[in-house]
């Protein structure tokens, strides 16, 4: 057997043999299976696995490095989070569906088949619909059930989009359709627009984006952050493969250009720093497609560079604002001032991650937004060029002005949530920092 | 009466139970007419098995009529709530709702069916590729009754409505691979039974504070 097809297989197998371990010592399983998963996502880019059952380019790797990264950390980070939990699932539960979630959206960036894809897609929409209801409470339910009905509904539309690609090519196998050489039926091209409104309800483009904030918003954080660091990319990374079948960059740079623009306006209108950081992710979603929309090679690896530097910031933003939430018990911005001076870790971490997920240098998030941004005005894309910006901009104040009155201010008598939780946001705040220094040493060396 | 025009009846009939759900108030009416819209779509892919002399409609008919059916049906109807509050939808409107459910499903499938599908070549049924509308016309309805109830359960009944839409879309214009059908059954199954869970902590769905904005 092929070493590549067995690390292939293995990745999938590690979280799998983690959660037949549900009843001894789950959650340990879990941070080991984890731990394995990063390292064999690592050797998966020096051995890949032949074109067949699974398709692992360049693209796809990046997605299971950030996959296995962000489950690494979500698993470390929940074992605090949710310990002294009274009310909802309990631990064994929560882990044996993380680790179900992530077989789903791994399979879903391995598999070389479209209607496999889906089928993946959809399979992360069951394990993850309950991870959101972890603490069942009222809101959490009523997020829950809103996930489960818009986005079910949006990606059941989707299937039509893959109905239509097995009409078109008699196959769906994505390497045999990527290889074909006239690609541009008018049928293909409807599937590629079905596919943008479908599987783009996953992903949080406008207008099918409502389930995000309640989602992200009532889930404990450590799911908030899987499902704004790798679930939302993995929809996005599906949608990605169709739109290279067909390209219609026109349709898709203009509505990622709305889509940033309204969610840049409803950001600034949250009273609440978790709906907050939805809609921050929305705003990242919708430029790593334009990036992906330009196929430019320069937007391409500049939505890629986005997307890895995004999923750690955004990761780190949401265990901050667990951090936060343990201590204070809010989630209202207005209801919290002056943390840094008694969570002097956890404000750091939330202020690094804030910066990193509004596109500040050096993080990398800065560098995968001017690749993009470049990408678009040699495509000659300068209307949406200019209103890109120009809501970048509301949103990089929007965000920061609320997380800044959150840690300035008059000293509160808040306490740091222990030491492990704090500092896998520190962590998880950090590394796209180390992305952007990464990204200016090969850019010298290249220049 | 040939094979193209019994198709075309037993569609008609799927559209039939598809209004019979979107009137009914009593939860359990509409479970029921779920279970009778997906009977009628296991009729028809055993139809087209034996027109196309083909195994995976056969058992794409097996499917559709115990897992989606037989199954699906005493998933929910087990979990209605006895008290009369619950599996009475009060304050639902149903003559208005026809008309607005009429007027949406006639201008999307028009638009969506001019646009993009009135050139599609049905493999399955090249004759008559007009029936490509019946699916079309469930899926919005589906959409529709999601929308337009706060229930779980007949929101749920949409769900499963919109999936059969795109099966009988499937089957008409090409048979899609086995296993992913396959798939498909089992991740509407996992659905129902995790929507399940969720008809356990709430019934009915309403605009909350904390989810504004």
């Amino acid at each position: 057997m092929n070493s590549g097809f067995l690390l292939a297989v293995l990745l999938m197998v590690a979280p799998a043999i983690a959660a037949a371990t549900f009843f001894k010592r789950i959650e340990y399983s879990t941070i080991v299976a984890a731990t394995v998963d990063v390292v064999i996502a690592s050797l998966l880019y020096y051995i890949r696995p032949p074109v067949g059952t699974f398709f692992v380019d360049n693209v796809s790797w990046v997605f299971i490095i950030m996959i296995c990264s962000v489950f690494l950390l979500s698993s470390i980070y929940s074992l605090r989070y949710l310990s002294g939990k009274t009310r909802g699932f309990g631990l064994r539960i929560y882990y044996l569906l993380l680790n179900l979630f992530v077989i789903s959206m791994l399979f879903s960036a391995l598999i070389n088949n479209f209607g496999l894809m889906w089928v993946g897609i959809e399979a992360t929409t069951i394990s993850s619909a309950l991870l959101i209801m972890t603490e069942k409470t009222e809101g959490s339910v009523e997020a829950t059930w809103r996930y489960i009905i818009l986005v079910s509904a949006g990606v059941t539309f989707a299937f039509f989009s893959v109905i239509l690609i097995y009409y078109s090519f008699g196959t769906l196998n994505v390497s045999a359709i990527l290889s074909m050489h006239s690609r541009n039926t008018f049928f293909a091209r409807i599937a590629v627009a079905i596919a943008l409104i479908g599987f783009g309800t996953k992903v949080g483009i406008f207008p099918v984006h409502t389930w995000l904030p309640d989602a992200h918003s009532e889930a404990p954080s450590p799911v908030s952050a899987m499902f704004s660091g790798v679930l939302l990319p993995v929809a996005l990374y599906v949608l990605f493969r169709i739109y290279e079948i067909d390209p219609d960059p026109e349709l898709f740079i203009w509505l990622g250009t709305l889509s940033i623009i309204a969610a840049s306006i409803l950001l600034g209108y949250q009273s609440r720093y978790k709906r907050m950081f939805a809609y921050s992710t929305m705003e990242n979603m919708s430029l790593a497609l334009i990036g992906f929309a330009t196929l430019n090679p320069l937007g391409i690896i500049g939505s890629l560079y986005l997307l890895i530097s995004h999923s750690f910031s955004k990761a780190g933003a949401f265990y901050s604002s667990g951090n936060f939430l343990k201590s204070t018990d809010t989630k209202n911005v207005e209801e919290i001032s002056g943390t840094w001076k008694n969570m002097p870790y956890s404000s750091a971490s939330m202020l690094m991650s804030s910066l990193g997920v509004s596109g500040t240098p050096p993080f990398g998030t800065f560098f995968g937004e001017i690749l993009i941004l470049y990408s678009l005005a040699v495509g000659n894309y300068i209307p949406q060029l200019i209103l890109i910006v120009i809501f970048l901009v509301t949103a990089f104040i929007g965000i920061n002005y609320n997380v800044s009155r959150m840690i300035m201010g008059e000293p509160a008598n808040f306490k740091e949530p222990g030491r492990l939780m704090p500092a896998v946001s520190i962590i998880s705040a950090s590394i796209p920092l180390l992305i952007g220094a990464y990204f200016l040493v090969v850019f010298n060396a290249l220049v | 009466m040939n094979f193209s025009s019994a198709i075309y009846l037993t569609s008609a009939a799927v559209l039939i139970t598809a209004f019979y759900i979107q009137g009914q108030r009593y939860l359990i009416s509409a479970i029921r007419g779920q279970l009778v819209q997906s009977t009628i779509i296991a009729a028809i892919a055993f139809i087209l098995a034996y027109t196309e002399n083909s195994i995976d409609l056969l058992i794409l008919g097996i499917l559709l009529f115990f897992l989606r059916g037989v199954l699906i049906t005493y998933l929910l109807a087990a979990r209605v709530p006895m008290k009369k509050a619950y599996y009475f939808e009060s304050g639902i409107n149903v003559p208005y709702l026809f008309l607005v459910d009429l007027v949406f499903m006639v201008v999307s499938v028009f638009i969506l069916y001019s646009i993009a599908f009135s050139g599609l070549v049905p493999v399955t049924l090249p004759d008559s590729p007009q029936d490509l509308l019946f699916p079309l016309l469930l899926f919005f309805q589906g959409l529709f009754l999601i929308t337009s109830r706060r229930s779980t359960f007949t929101q749920i009944v949409g769900y499963v409505e919109e999936e059969n839409a795109l099966v009988l879309f499937a089957m008409f214009l090409l048979p899609v691979p086995i296993v992913i059908e396959a798939s498909v059954f089992l991740d509407v199954l996992a659905l129902v039974v995790i929507s399940s869970v969720i008809t356990v902590e709430k019934v009915n769905h309403e605009q909350m504070e904390e989810l504004r904005g």
